[in-house]
């Protein structure tokens, strides 16, 4: 047996998927307690549509999330032309989200056991969520106006039940409480009292859209009376009114913020090598012979080689390189030696 | 580029370039099949037969030495492979052309027909992989006088360049070269070269010796 190739055995070869979790925001944070907007963008024609949200207030890292109005009769925005009754962005919001959640233009939106016309829609950056934002890890606070009541929104993925499937996937009501635990202190459902959940929960797109009226009501009925504005053709602000309770909540004395996981199922190759005592003992290093007729540089490599193993490549049929591995430290291979690497390779 | 922790036992894997190329392409090019080790970056100098403190210490300048994380070029990995060879060996395989640089004009053909000395012959039963740095450079690569499915495989494939310096890798005991004959390769007027610069790097099969040889493509063409 002689060579530099080693052929693999196909038990050396396993493909494993593992569930990974981790945080959504910026610097690994699991918690958002601060939220800026750019007043560019908030200035720009996007601004009509939705808010950008970031981390920091210089605005340079990456969105965190967006927040957008949604309205089916088209209030709270300017419309496109005041000779067409109703068209305007958050109309065009509230089709975009019926059409990717419910398909149909003749469902509509029931949160919990109420239907509602407007709601505020989150959604996630991707890079955040990655594959999907996990069920049970959500703890979101808003403030009222006095930043004295706090509300504290999770999803009921908790319960037990069967998720809704709809054309965005799985959906979870948002009731309130924290990282999945219900408090029923206003409903026993954790809902509100007359205007239903707080809205849905949708891992599989990270998204979480809230309910209007339920945000709309006194604290007394679970509400953060909100003031949303559904004036016609009239520019009302709405995500900077959700963006303001959103802040105060992020000053809460517990709970502060919005906590949020992701998660993902992570593909990986491994593949185990094995060198085994009588294999890879000689090198081709210049340095590990001496002149120019290949005699090994050291007398007693010659009956005891001494080699130090750095890297392990991994190639196809056609001896094309397509992986490398490196190892932190070299490590010593003779006649008396074997090894055994297990390189894990991600997809 | 950066430096791994040897206070533990790790190991960085990335894919190379051409492992993402392969990858991109979907058709099963990428799946590994085999594997090889190499201990790039060893100076066996520092090998210290003479240590007083005994044979345990011989190799202390080696093993404690921090190493330098994967490079995805898979032209600077694995460089110097560990070969099997039988126990008493005492000179290695070295691999040798005619040539210590191999000059072609534009359009030119040559064909590289590698030696391996101290084996068991002349010419390596498993042939030689010659691998190009820059595909871009030369308008065929042909290996020659290898009957595999994985040779003629190689062979079959197309030259694609994407225009971009990817490697190309054949696999017989000659291989026949044929330059370029894209002058644009060579630059515009003014800031234009008259030689194109890569390197084809041979690696015997069956004795892992390696040889790297330069090559030169002089233009002939009217800038």
């Amino acid at each position: 047996m002689a060579g530099a190739f080693q052929i693999l055995d196909p038990r050396d070869l396993i493909i494993s998927t593992e569930n990974v979790s981790n945080t959504v925001w910026e610097n690994d944070s699991p918690t958002l307690t601060n939220y800026y907007t750019s007043s560019v963008q908030v200035a720009s024609s996007t601004g009509q549509f939705y808010y950008n949200i970031y981390a920091d207030s210089n605005v340079t890292g990456s969105i965190q999330f967006a927040i957008a109005y949604c309205d089916a009769d088209g209030s709270g925005s300017l419309e496109y032309n005041p000779n067409v009754d109703g068209l305007s962005p958050t109309r065009t919001n509230f089709g975009q989200y019926r059409s990717l959640i419910l398909g149909d233009e003749e469902n509509s939106f029931v949160f919990g056991n109420q239907s509602a016309s407007y709601f505020y829609a989150l959604p996630v950056e991707r890079s955040g969520y990655k594959q999907e934002i996990l069920p049970g890890t959500m703890t979101l606070c808003l403030s009222g106006s006095g930043n004295t009541e706090h509300l504290y929104l999770t999803d009921d993925s908790k319960l037990g039940g069967a998720a809704v499937f709809t054309e965005a996937g799985r959906i979870y009501n948002l009731v309130s409480g924290s990282a999945g635990n219900v408090y029923t202190g206003v409903d026993s459902n954790g809902w509100t009292v007359n205007s239903g959940s707080y809205g849905w929960f949708m891992p599989d797109i990270g998204t979480i859209l809230l309910n209007g009226p339920a945000l709309q009501g006194t604290f007394a009925d679970g509400g953060i009376n909100l003031g949303t504005g559904r004036n016609d053709n009239t520019a009302d602000n709405n995500p900077l009114k959700l963006f303001n309770r959103l802040n105060l909540g992020g000053a809460a004395s517990t709970n502060a913020g919005w906590t949020l996981n992701s998660q993902e199922n992570l593909s990986s190759d491994f593949v185990f090598v094995r060198a085994r005592a009588d294999e890879f003992n000689y090198s081709t290093n210049p340095s590990f012979i001496s002149g120019s007729n290949g005699a090994v540089v050291y007398d007693n490599f010659i009956n005891d080689p001494q080699v130090y193993i750095t890297s392990v490549g991994l190639y196809n049929n056609n001896q094309e390189l397509v992986a490398v591995a490196k190892l932190s430290r070299p490590l010593l291979k003779d006649f008396t030696k074997e090894l055994l690497v297990r390189v894990k390779l991600d997809f | 580029m950066g430096y791994l922790n040897n206070q533990v036992v790790t190991v960085d894997a990335i894919l190379t370039t051409k492992g993402r190329e392969l990858l991109a392409r979907g058709d099963g090019s990428f799946n590994i099949t085999q594997f090889a080790l190499s201990d790039d970056e060893i100076d066996y100098t520092l090998y210290n037969p003479n240590n007083p403190s005994g044979s345990a210490y011989y190799g202390e300048a080696i093993q404690n030495m921090p190493l330098l994380e994967a490079f995805p070029s898979e032209q600077q990995m694995l460089k110097y492979k560990l070969v099997t060879l039988p126990r008493d060996t005492a000179v290695m395989p070295t691999v040798g052309i005619d040539n210590t640089l191999i000059k072609l004009a534009q359009t030119g053909t040559t064909t590289i027909t590698p030696q391996t000395f101290n084996y068991l012959s002349e010419t390596e039963p498993s042939g030689y992989s010659f691998t190009v740095s820059d595909v871009r450079q030369f308008s065929s690569v042909v290996g020659n006088g290898i009957d595999t499915p994985q040779a003629n495989d190689l062979n079959s494939e197309s030259l694609k360049t994407n225009g971009t310096d990817v490697s190309k890798t054949v696999i017989g005991t000659s291989c026949t070269l044929r330059a370029t004959g894209v002058s644009t390769l060579f630059g515009n007027v003014g800031s234009a070269t008259s030689t194109l610069y890569s390197l084809l790097t041979i690696v015997g099969l069956d004795s892992g010796a390696r040889l790297q040889v330069p090559i030169n493509i002089t233009r002939t063409t009217a800038s």
